[in-house]
């Protein structure tokens, strides 16, 4: 699937790119030693996403969110047309790689978003890196990248692995229980979930009696599971699921009646909007923080789920929130350039973008080169006939570390 | 011991599933010699057609038994206008493209049409309710697959050892130029097996989906379990089949109940050894008879 946004050119813009080459001519060396960087003519922006497998419905929100934000604004920033040039990742670190060469090589992008999964933002992070091209992720959590393997062609719009079981360490210590049980996917995700949790959760008073890590990509029938948790007779469960492996594991808790026995918290991806259909009653009374919902009470997510729903004729949800803020991000970045797009003048410009999202207040931390937003406690109860992660307390901003310090 | 009763009912839950996809795989290549790589895209795409069937009548058992028809049906064409003349030792690395083929095909096709959220089937609403068992609640529909899984092993078996039909599959499996001497229209007999395979793979996926769910991707994660019960019990073999089934259906539920980061390791693991000691699976027939 490759969706390309493309508007003839204007006489306008066939003079300006005209004028820009006499100019870019009469200064030879200048083209040669760096990738173009005008500020004229279409803006080209590489966007790498999955859209197919198993994350295809990630792709098609983030990629939705965006459009309907550049939609507002006329396709233009700063006097230029926007071209969103789409590929798709394939949730593969070998064929991403492939896609972001033709798209800064070939395509010749002032510079790539996107990049859903964590695997596939560490394959590439040494090719923004060495060729200094700036990247704007908009999902992948890995905290390495606003850590030890942090680079400044890294930002992230999105969120880091830390910020959520953070937030739920503290929170379920004080709300839910003293001892828990961790669940999480056997990969770098979720063992940033493990730490992270651990650490506040212990902090604040409460004590981790197991961890189990269960395979990943495919976690299969997570019915073995509920024995064990069951058996460990902690207070409460910590899990970090998402997309097929939120829906079963869910269910099967639900199934095996684990929910009339130990509560179940975890990341708000466990219930987010994309799986909380599905997983229906079986997902009621799950308690998770995100730094979304989409009964958020503030005017941007008011207008955002109307227009969302209107653009893309669903109900919106947290990834169209990040795809629709990244949008937002290269909307300011941009605006502060004047349309110029020389990697280090986007750099500078990045540092602390703030602006009101549906997420709430959003400012872009230079430290960790991701946002600072609030998080939500947040509960799945019924409103108006639909189940919806009510939210229970805003927990106020947070902001990641930028080292492992706090797990 | 209760956890342990309760894991071994979960291992019997996964076993039975795997067993029927495993029978319609061993069975198609026991008679046409032919790997079917699309098996499980037939299974994602029986669990999707049943989900719209469930949909549209609002009742399970009726799309429980259309829907391997249809699929079955679909399995016919697929032998009819891709498979036939494309048979023989020769020409295996042209079947395998073939199939592989048909499950990119019909992976694409159920994208566009079911779309990339995961779906489920519901269970039947008198099955959808859970009995105390060893301490915890268990799900009555995952009890019903168990059931069903040992009335269709006991069905099988009795139609391959009592039938005229079963008799002619049996002979194919270990003398196929026997068979065809004998004057039985082979391709006939293909045709109806792939057919009969793959409507397997459509009632596994059915009856499995509520528990699986279904979601892109998942037909190469069930296909790839599937060939090693298959390997394991030896190509060709029901009793294989059976026996492998319940060897890595209870190898996967103990293996992620008590070691959950080697759980996929050992599946491997137990193939390997297997493969060392008979090379040619637990009830293999050697090549060459």
């Amino acid at each position: 699937m490759n969706k390309q946004r493309k508007s003839a050119l204007s006489r306008r813009q066939f003079l300006q790119v005209a004028g820009s080459t006499a100019v870019a001519l009469s200064l030879p060396g200048i083209l040669s030693a760096c990738r173009p960087s005008s500020a004229s003519g279409a803006l080209k922006i590489g966007v790498l996403l999955p859209y197919s497998g198993i994350y295809a419905v990630l792709g098609e929100s983030i990629t939705q969110g965006m459009q309907l934000y550049f939609e507002a604004l006329g396709n233009e920033i700063a006097g230029r047309p926007i071209e969103l040039i789409t590929e798709d990742s394939k949730i593969n670190p070998d064929v991403a790689q492939q896609k972001v060469r033709k798209l800064v090589e070939q395509d010749e992008v002032a510079f790539v978003t996107g990049i859903v999964s964590s695997g596939v933002l560490a394959g590439l992070r040494d090719y923004f890196h060495d060729n200094q091209v700036l990247c704007l992720c908009s999902n992948a959590g890995s905290n390495a990248h606003s850590r030890a393997a942090k680079t400044p062609y890294i930002w992230r719009t999105s969120f880091t692995n830390w910020m959520a079981p953070h937030a739920m360490g503290t929170w379920a210590a004080q709300n839910v229980g003293r001892t828990a049980v961790i669940s999480v996917p056997d990969y770098a995700a979720g063992e940033n979930n493990v730490t992270s949790f651990t650490h506040s959760f212990t902090a604040a008073g409460g004590e981790v009696v197991a961890v189990q890590r269960t395979p990943f990509p495919n976690m299969g029938d997570p019915a073995p599971f509920m024995a064990e948790l069951s058996a460990t007779g902690a207070d409460l469960i910590y899990a970090f699921y998402s997309g097929s492996a939120a829906v079963t594991f869910v269910k099967a808790y639900h199934d095996f009646g684990l929910a009339q026995q130990i509560p179940l918290t975890g990341a708000g991806f466990i219930v987010e909007e994309d799986v909380l259909p599905e997983q229906g009653a079986a997902a009621q009374g799950v308690k998770s923080t995100l730094f979304w919902s989409y009964v958020l009470d503030n005017p941007q997510n008011a207008q955002f789920k109307t227009d969302f729903h209107a653009f893309a004729g669903r109900d919106a949800d947290v990834f169209a929130v990040q795809g629709y803020d990244t949008a937002c991000v290269i909307d300011e970045m941009l605006k502060r350039t004047e349309g110029d797009t020389a990697v280090g003048q986007l750099i500078a410009a990045l540092d602390g973008i703030q602006f009101d999202s549906p997420r709430g207040p959003f400012r872009l931390d230079a430290h960790s080169q991701a946002p600072e937003h609030n998080m939500y406690a947040r509960d799945v109860q019924p409103v108006d006939g639909v189940l919806r992660n009510v939210i229970l307390e805003n927990l106020g901003p947070i902001v990641d570390p930028g080292d492992d310090s706090m797990g | 011991m209760d956890n342990f009763l309760l894991q071994l009912l979960n291992g019997l839950v996964t076993s039975m599933l795997l067993f029927i996809m495993a029978a319609g795989l061993s069975l198609i290549f026991g008679q046409m010699r032919v790997i079917n790589l699309s098996h499980g895209a037939f299974y994602l795409v029986g669990g999707y057609m049943g989900l719209t069937a469930v949909k549209q009548w609002g009742a399970f058992w009726p799309a429980l038994l259309l829907t391997p028809l249809l699929v079955g049906a679909m399995g016919w064409l697929a032998e009819q206008f891709l498979l036939r003349g494309r048979y023989g030792r020769e020409r295996q690395l042209q079947q395998v493209l073939l199939t592989f083929g048909v499950a990119l095909v019909l992976s694409d096709l159920a994208e566009w049409r079911w779309g990339a959220y995961t779906q489920t089937v519901p269970p039947p609403v008198f099955l959808a309710t859970a009995v105390p068992l060893f301490g915890l609640q268990f799900p009555l529909y995952r009890l019903a697959i168990i059931a069903m899984g040992l009335l269709l092993a006991l069905a099988l078996a009795l139609f391959l050892g009592r039938t005229r039909l079963g008799a002619i599959l049996r002979a194919g499996v270990t003398h196929p130029h026997t068979v065809s001497g004998l004057g039985i229209d082979v391709e006939r007999v293909f045709a109806a097996t792939f057919a009969g395979g793959v409507a397997l793979a459509a009632l596994a996926g059915i009856l499995g989906s509520p528990i699986t769910t279904l979601y892109p991707g998942l037909d190469f994660e069930i296909l790839i379990l599937t060939i090693v019960v298959v390997v394991i019990g030896g190509l060709g073999s029901l009793r294989g089949a059976f026996v492998g089934a319940l060897l890595i259906g209870l190898t996967d539920t103990f293996g992620k109940a008590r070691l959950p980061e080697f759980s996929l390791f050992l599946i491997f693991a137990v193939m390997a050894v297997v493969l060392l000691v008979r090379p040619s699976g637990l009830f293999g027939v050697e090549e060459g008879h």
